[in-house]
């Protein structure tokens, strides 16, 4: 555990940077065989951890209710699970680097995720999807591909945050 | 199997332009126009037919004709604020039902079919009469024969606006606007010159009020004794000769489809303009006429072109005259000629109606290749009206007492229908209603609309026994063609049960393009809205849309995202694709509505939001506004669309774009500013 926490910061034109607090412990090297729903049940699991007001089984079954949604897995090979969380004041997330691409529900690869909750309150929709966007346009396939021949979570970190 | 993540995968593979003629929109002044060139046009011929009709009289009632002419445009306005392809057909079947409605249809078919060659004949006449006044007054004995100069004049004539016709509405109508702006110049001169000329004799002679009747004028009616009286039913009939002067009326309703934004208010302007502009062309001009010209010499010598014996009896040197004569006869043939155009354009529209319920085999509707128009119908129009030209032999009085029965029955079904339909139809959106109504519980009681109905029924009834060629002629023609639209529907019955089962299909033109910028190469204005459709009952954001843009310059385009067998986003792994022709459909019949063109793109995709944001960025537009959909909710469509966004822009080089999405449905609306 190195106890050092990143900041995603995401520049934005009109309103202040939206951050997404992300600590290090938060960001995985994925290397075994994993099913999504096991992966984002791993990445909640690690932002509950180092958030301890955060319900795990809340969270996890509010995110998997998003997935049964329109998919959030982009062409990019790039899968942003996320929900929005009541009593949360600031986006908190966590990131995983799979070098071997694992399955969408649509049979569509994934090879980063970027799981995130943002708070539930409606001034923070716009900063909700900004990041949503903000994250499709940076993940290019060519920046995740990059991603995936990083060796640890640290320099994952370094370039996610540029 | 995992996919390869290809940059390409959510790439569009496949663009398509779908084009229509039914996305052409006219002002109200082109609207006008097109009317004119048929209703007003009658000037040229009606005040001489009526003339032979009954006598010196004929002034008063063809001046009464297009008083009356005001109030059945208040009626079809009424008609029209109610259906938007409106028309004879659609408001006679909601009235009094299909087989009323195919027989009207197959009444005003006639009345379309005969004032094409009146008057493509009437300016053959003219400009007979023109080159032989020429060839007088320069002592060439020599004199064209009228009749058939006529007939070479009205087959030419036919001809050149069939072709026009299958090339397209726009271009034609473009024409019609030029003439009417033509005529007017001339009917001002013309109008002005014979007031002076009033001015300088110093004394009016009125014509009679009484019409001189005799057996050729009262038919049937001469074999009955009270109907020879002159009294109110002499009026009757002298009014029954002069119905002729309505001839085109019905393109009124034939042309609101096709009027632009706001649609309604369009509608009333080109009413007024074209009342405004028939009261004193065609009641006006005929009453100078007969102030100005003697009697005999109408009779005699310019019952086939009076307008141009008007500009030869006024006041002035000869050769002056004789140039007013010119322009009156230029004038005339423009006109005349564009009243060729639009009796083409009428009888199509109202055989396009009767298609639309899928009365008609495929074969009528059939839509031409390059320029999208019904040119089987329109092709069957001219060749009719070829054939009444040749069995005219270029007289005019024969077509003219043939004339009546169709106008005059079509009206009866129509104003009756819409009477009923304020009780039947009591809860159906007006916009504008007849005037004179006594409101009692929810009804309207249409006392104006009722006044109408019984005045056009007693003139159909006495014409039925005064104009014995009308009676034979219209009465076998509708009956045939009330068949041929029976047969048809017969044959047609599984087609027309799948019609009324599933709704009617427009006919689209879809032409496959390279990519997303080749399809969007037409558009021209800066200003567009992006509204992506899939679902043809969810078009509440288009018809949102529509109703908000309120200029000239937005340009809408409408996409629908055809899904791919790889589709990939959404509860089920396969996306259900709709019918294009149907969307497709529910769009045209939407921007009718309003009057506002769009632009149909199709492309196919295995990703919705990506196809969406592709195209938006392709076209630079301000705005994207979808509907909500049903399986997602709103939240997580606009989610999706903006990660799509973002992954597109990455892969532009070029400036961001800032760009407006918005999800809207009944009440509620999300948006999003990138």
């Amino acid at each position: 555990m190195l106890g050092i926490c990143y900041y995603l910061s995401i520049g934005m034109t009109d309103i202040s940077d939206i951050k997404v607090k992300i600590e290090l412990d938060n960001i995985l090297l994925i290397k075994e065989n994993i099913t999504k729903k096991a992966l984002v049940e791993k990445l909640v699991r690690c932002i509950c951890e180092k958030n301890p007001s955060l319900n795990v089984e809340e969270l996890l079954a509010a995110v998997l209710k998003r997935e049964e949604g329109i998919s959030t897995t982009l062409e990019s090979a790039l899968s942003i699970p996320h929900a929005r969380v009541e009593d949360l004041d600031t986006f908190v997330g966590a990131l995983a680097v799979m070098p071997k691409p694992i399955e969408d529900d649509y049979g569509l690869p994934i090879k980063v995720m970027f799981l995130f909750f943002s708070p539930a309150g409606q001034p923070y929709f716009v900063k909700h999807l900004k990041l949503l966007a903000s994250l499709s346009e940076k993940f290019t396939p060519e920046f995740v591909q990059e991603l995936t021949t990083c060796t640890t979570p640290q320099e994952i970190a370094k370039k996610v945050n540029l | 199997m995992i996919q390869d993540p290809l940059k390409t995968q959510f790439k569009v593979k496949g663009v398509v332009v779908i084009t229509t003629a039914m996305l052409t929109f006219i002002t109200a002044w082109q609207a006008a126009s097109i009317v004119l060139c048929d209703f007003a046009s009658s000037a040229f011929y009606a005040g001489g037919i009526a003339m032979s009709a009954f006598g010196p009289a004929f002034p008063w009632y063809i001046l009464g004709v297009m008083l009356f002419a005001g109030l059945l445009m208040m009626m079809y306005i009424e008609s029209c604020s109610m259906f938007t392809r409106g028309g004879v057909f659609p408001v006679v079947n909601a009235g009094l039902g299909e087989n009323a409605a195919k027989a009207a249809a197959a009444a005003i078919l006639f009345d379309f079919t005969l004032t094409g060659p009146i008057s493509g004949l009437s300016a053959g006449h003219y400009l007979s009469g023109l080159i032989n006044s020429v060839l007088r007054a320069i002592h060439i004995p020599f004199e064209l024969p009228n009749e058939t100069v006529a007939v070479i004049f009205a087959l030419l004539v036919t001809l050149y606006f069939w072709y026009q016709n299958v090339k397209g509405i726009e271009d034609s109508s473009d024409k019609s606007r030029k003439i009417i702006r033509f005529s007017m110049v001339i009917c001002l001169i013309l109008f002005v010159w014979a007031i002076i000329t009033l001015i300088m004799r110093g004394h009016i002679n009125l014509p009679p009020f009484k019409p001189q009747l005799n057996e050729v004028s009262l038919g049937l009616a001469s074999n009955f004794t009270f109907m020879q009286k002159i009294g109110f039913l002499g009026v009757l009939v002298a009014l029954g000769h002069s119905v002729l002067a309505l001839s085109g009326l019905e393109t009124f309703a034939q042309v609101f489809r096709e009027i632009e934004y706001p649609k309604i208010q369009n509608l009333k302007k080109a009413a007024l303009i074209v009342f405004l502009f028939a009261l004193l062309f065609t009641g006006g001009l005929t009453f100078l006429s007969s102030l100005i010209i003697p009697p005999d010499l109408i009779a005699s010598e310019y019952h086939d072109n009076l307008l141009a014996g008007l500009a030869m009896h006024l006041s002035g040197p000869n050769f002056l005259k004789l140039i007013m004569q010119g322009a009156v006869v230029l004038a005339g043939v423009a006109m005349l000629s564009g009243a060729v155009n639009t009796s083409i354009i009428g009888a199509n529209g109202i055989m396009n109606r009767v298609a639309e319920t899928g009365i008609l085999t495929d074969w009528f509707r059939k839509i031409h290749k390059r320029y999208g128009t019904t040119y089987h119908i329109i092709n069957m129009i001219c060749l009719m009206q070829v054939g009444v030209i040749l069995l005219s032999g270029g007289k005019l009085y024969l077509i003219g007492q043939a004339y009546a029965f169709g106008v005059l029955w079509s009206f009866v079904l129509e104003m009756t229908s819409l009477v009923i339909l304020r009780f039947k139809n009591r809860e159906q959106k007006r916009d504008f209603m007849m005037p004179f109504n006594i409101k009692f519980d929810h009804y309207y009681i249409p006392i104006g609309g009722a006044f109408v109905v019984i005045a056009v029924i007693m003139l159909a009834v006495v014409n039925l026994f005064t104009k014995k060629i009308a009676t034979v002629s219209g009465f076998s023609f509708a009956a045939l063609f009330f068949l041929v639209f029976h047969i048809s529907q017969r044959l047609n019955a599984k087609k027309a049960n799948d019609i009324f089962e599933e709704g009617h299909r427009e006919k689209l033109n879809q032409t496959e393009v390279e990519n997303i910028s080749k399809a969007l190469e037409d558009i021209k204005g800066e200003k567009r809205i992006l509204v992506p459709v899939k679902n043809p009952e969810n078009l509440y954001h288009l018809e949102e849309v529509l109703k908000n843009v309120n200029d000239d310059d937005t340009e809408i385009i409408v996409l629908y995202a055809k899904p791919l067998d790889t589709w990939s986003v959404g509860k089920t792994r396969q996306a259900t694709a709709v019918d294009e022709q149907e969307l497709f459909t529910k769009v045209i019949l939407i921007a009718e509505k309003y009057g506002l063109s769009v632009h149909p793109l199709l492309v196919r995709c295995n990703d919705y939001s990506y196809a969406v944001a592709q195209v938006a960025l392709a076209a630079k537009v301000k705005e994207i506004i979808m509907g909500v959909s049903g399986s997602f909710g709103a939240n997580d469509q606009l989610e999706r669309l903006v990660m799509a966004w973002g992954a597109v822009q990455s892969e532009q080089d070029n400036e961001k774009t800032s760009i407006v999405a918005k999800i809207i449905w009944e009440g509620r609306e999300v948006s999003y500013k990138f």
